[in-house]
């Protein structure tokens, strides 16, 4: 009985068991079905987000490569058409004044003036325009070069004031002691800030005397250099200056800003001065007059100013004299030869014609030219192309300074110039004044730096400048080992060696010859690091090791850092000229 | 309430009691389900309280008396299959002011469906705590005997008195106050 009575309870207590299980399954089966669900859900979504992110990818991309081409499509356009017009532009401008310094009968000596002021008006909105865009693409790029402030100031007003027409300039020039004699700077920009500034208030007060102010206080960089412009015009009204840095498509009421003339002149100056670190203002009472102005903070060269007090060496009359200069003239533009030839003619100096760059090639040789003077783009070989064969082919103390004209506006090539030694790069199309200002200044610059007294060795006290910027351990082995004398000579060799070495690399970086480019950088390596300019070898010995993997923006970028220090070199020695 | 809670109900039953009179005593209770639970379900509330009275039925004890003897299985469940609620925890007053704000919660997290109670925790002094205990459901005893088997495992000893005076506001509410004697 008792068995039965077992059975029956295991028989209950199965039952019982059995439905426990199948509720518990049904939940199970219930709940993975959810998780299921749940999760066809999310693959859903997240298919949907793949979808979706990928599409707005593949978006993307098309509006990039879009904007990309129409990009690379407008700066195309802008060099060409630059080219196309600045070359016509040039010829049109020269030949005016040409005609004109022929011309004796006063009426139409007074047409030619008019047609003058409206060509040159012309190149100041192409110009202007150009610069513009290329800012707001983002291709400018500031140069670091020597500036001499007051030649330069004095420069700008000889011009202005000749402008005038009427003899006595009315700008007059106030350049504190405090400003330093030479800094570092983009010359061509700040030139292009102070012209804008002084032109404006040449256009915009009829009288009353105009005054160009310049002081420096000290800053972190150096010095912040303080340009002052200040006329006795008609003053600006406060809504005026609030739009008067901005470029006529900010201006609500575009036609009139055109024709008041403001153009892009002040908006292209805000953007350098803001490029370079600066700021630009005005302080204007209306009626009464209007002073603008801007601040630089500038790396200082030379800080003293030079004894000649007040007008500069380099204004008008008596900057240096182009008479008697030898120079080699490259370029194949028939109307530019006989242009820059009839100018160079009338400065009263000897000029070579070179149709080409290979032609300059031939016919140049050392101690035969005081200044190159070469056109960038020309057939069979061009400027920069001639210009590295020769730094290949000679010395570099063989090799007078080299003036580059071009009516190229694109950056690269101010960057591709400095990496083969140019003093100067001249925009065409160029005026007389222009080009006997660059030509004199160059001259004058490099006669500061090439010292007469070379060779014959006493060591001043400016030369230690050399050992200070040796690595002081070297510098300290060195000097135990030998008189200070020779190892300035031996510096001084060095120098130039490298130089010839550095026009080696780019010119072999130029046919792509990836072995001896590296053999070059080598031995600039070598000779740099055994006499302590650790950023020299450094920079060669990346040029060196990478010269497959680097880009070639790399490589001209370190052969520039090795240029701008050998520069900082040449400098040291030049001081005691 | 959690099928768990009916299944470890029975499994004390069993041992208590033997499994045939479990089965005899679920047949005759009046049951939704015949008496079959899994701990993945959820069951009324009320088939835990018929339970309770169908073995209090059967066996003479009271339903307060099992319920609290209930308690004491459940901590030693808790203690075996939640261990990590436990460590750290200096004694028993610090683990019963740990339920509601900590333990609970993780429960609530894992069983969004619990339905769990609520506790008010007033530290009267080094060894004393009062835990006002609210619930809708009639489990005060199961309660009292979840705080008691907490106090034993900490190897502590002590009173654990309901004070009828302290109704405040809500019938749902029992104030406990557990005195640990000194160590
Ligand atoms: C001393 C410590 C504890 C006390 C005093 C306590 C108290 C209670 C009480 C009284 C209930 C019944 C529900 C109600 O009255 O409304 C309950 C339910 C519950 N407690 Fe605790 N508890 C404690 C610790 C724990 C621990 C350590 C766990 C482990 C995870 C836990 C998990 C649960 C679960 C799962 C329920 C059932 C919820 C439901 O059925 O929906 N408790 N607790």
């Amino acid at each position: 009985m008792s068995t039965a009575n077992e059975d029956q309870v295991s028989r209950r207590r199965f039952e019982r068991e059995k439905a426990a299980r199948q509720e518990a399954e049904r939940l199970l089966e219930e709940k993975s079905r959810a998780l299921y669900l749940a999760n066809e859900k999310l693959n859903a979504y997240s298919e949907e987000l793949e979808k979706a992110v990928l599409e707005r990818t593949a978006d993307m991309r098309r509006a990039l490569q879009k904007a990309e081409a129409a990009a690379a499509t407008r700066s195309r356009f802008l060099a060409t058409m630059s080219h196309e017009i600045r070359t016509p532009l040039g010829g049109l401008l020269g030949m005016i004044d040409l005609v004109y310094g022929d011309e004796t009968n006063p009426e139409t000596r007074e047409y030619l003036e008019y047609a003058k002021t409206s060509g040159q008006a012309l190149k100041r909105i192409v110009n202007d325009v150009l610069d513009f865009s290329k800012m707001e693409a983002g291709a400018f790029q500031f140069e670091n070069e020597k500036v001499d402030i007051r030649a330069l100031i004095s420069s700008v007003v000889g011009l202005a004031g000749g402008n005038l027409g009427s003899g006595e300039s009315r700008i007059r020039e106030s350049i504190s002691s405090s400003v330093p004699k030479l800094f570092l700077g983009d010359a061509t920009r700040i030139r292009q800030v102070i012209s804008n500034l002084v032109s404006n208030a040449v256009r915009y007060s009829t009288d009353g005397p105009i005054e160009v102010r310049a002081f420096s206080t000290r800053h972190e960089k150096g010095a912040l250099l303080r340009v002052e412009l200040e006329d006795h015009g008609i003053g600006i009204s406060p809504e005026l200056e609030e739009t008067l840095f901005k470029d006529f498509s900010q201006i609500q009421n575009r036609l009139t800003a055109a024709a008041q003339g403001t153009g892009l002149g002040l908006a292209i100056s805000k953007q350098i001065i803001e490029g370079i670190n600066g700021t630009i203002g005005v302080d204007s009472v209306l009626e009464e007059g209007s002073t603008f102005w801007f601040e630089i903070p500038v790396e200082v060269i030379e800080s003293v100013p030079s004894k000649t007090t007040g007008k500069s060496d380099l204004s008008k009359a008596d900057r240096r004299s182009v008479a008697g200069v030898r120079i080699l003239l490259a370029e194949d533009n028939p109307i530019n030869q006989k242009l820059i030839l009839t100018f160079l003619k009338r400065m009263k100096a000897e000029v070579e014609l070179a149709e080409n760059g290979a032609v300059a090639v031939r016919k140049f040789a050392p101690n035969t030219f005081d200044l190159l003077l070469m056109d960038v783009a020309m057939p069979e070989m061009d400027g920069l192309e001639a210009i590295r064969t020769l730094r290949e082919l000679y010395p570099a103390e063989d090799i007078p300074p080299i003036v580059l004209l071009t009516a190229h506006v694109m950056e690269a090539i101010h960057q591709e110039s400095k990496g083969v030694g140019v003093a100067r790069v001249l925009s065409k199309p160029i005026s007389y004044d222009d080009l006997e200002a660059g030509i004199s200044e160059v001259l004058e610059l490099h006669q500061s730096e090439t010292p007469s007294t070379r060779g014959v060795e006493a060591p001043s006290p400016a030369k230690a400048d050399v050992i200070d910027m040796m690595s002081a351990d070297v510098a300290k082995q060195l000097l135990d080992a030998m008189p200070k004398a020779d190892l300035l000579a031996i510096v001084e060799e060095f120098i130039s060696d490298s130089r010839r070495l550095l026009g080696e690399i780019l010119a072999h970086q130029n046919n792509q010859n990836a072995a001896l480019v590296a053999q070059s950088a080598h031995s600039l390596k070598g000779s740099s690091g055994s006499l302590g300019f650790p950023r020299i070898s450094d920079a060669a010995k990346e040029i060196e090791g990478g010269i497959t993997e680097l880009s070639s923006e790399r490589i001209s970028q370190l052969c520039q850092a090795i240029h701008d220090d050998l520069s900082l070199l040449d400098q040291a020695f030049g001081k005691q000229a | 309430m959690k099928g768990v809670v009916f299944v470890e109900l029975l499994s004390m039953a069993e041992s208590a009691f033997g499994e045939d009179v479990v089965d005899n005593v679920l047949d005759k209770a009046d049951l939704e389900n015949g008496g079959a639970y899994t701990t993945v379900g959820n069951y009324p509330c009320e088939e835990l309280v018929k339970i309770v009275q169908a073995f209090s039925d059967h066996s003479g004890l009271s339903p307060e008396v099992l319920q609290r003897k209930f308690g004491h299985w459940m901590m030693e469940f808790f203690a075996q299959h939640y261990g990590g609620f436990f460590e750290g925890k200096e004694g028993s007053l610090e683990m019963l002011e740990a339920v509601d704000g900590e333990i609970h919660v993780e429960v609530r997290k894992l069983y969004p469906d619990a339905e769990l109670p609520r506790f008010d925790a007033r530290r009267v002094n080094d060894t004393e705590l009062e835990l006002l205990y609210s619930s809708p459901r009639p489990l005060v005893e199961f309660c009292h005997g979840l705080i008691e088997a907490c106090v034993d495992r900490f190897g502590e000893s002590g009173s654990i008195d309901i004070d009828p005076t302290v109704k405040p506001g809500n019938k749902n509410s029992t104030m406990f106050n557990i005195k640990l004697n000194e160590q």
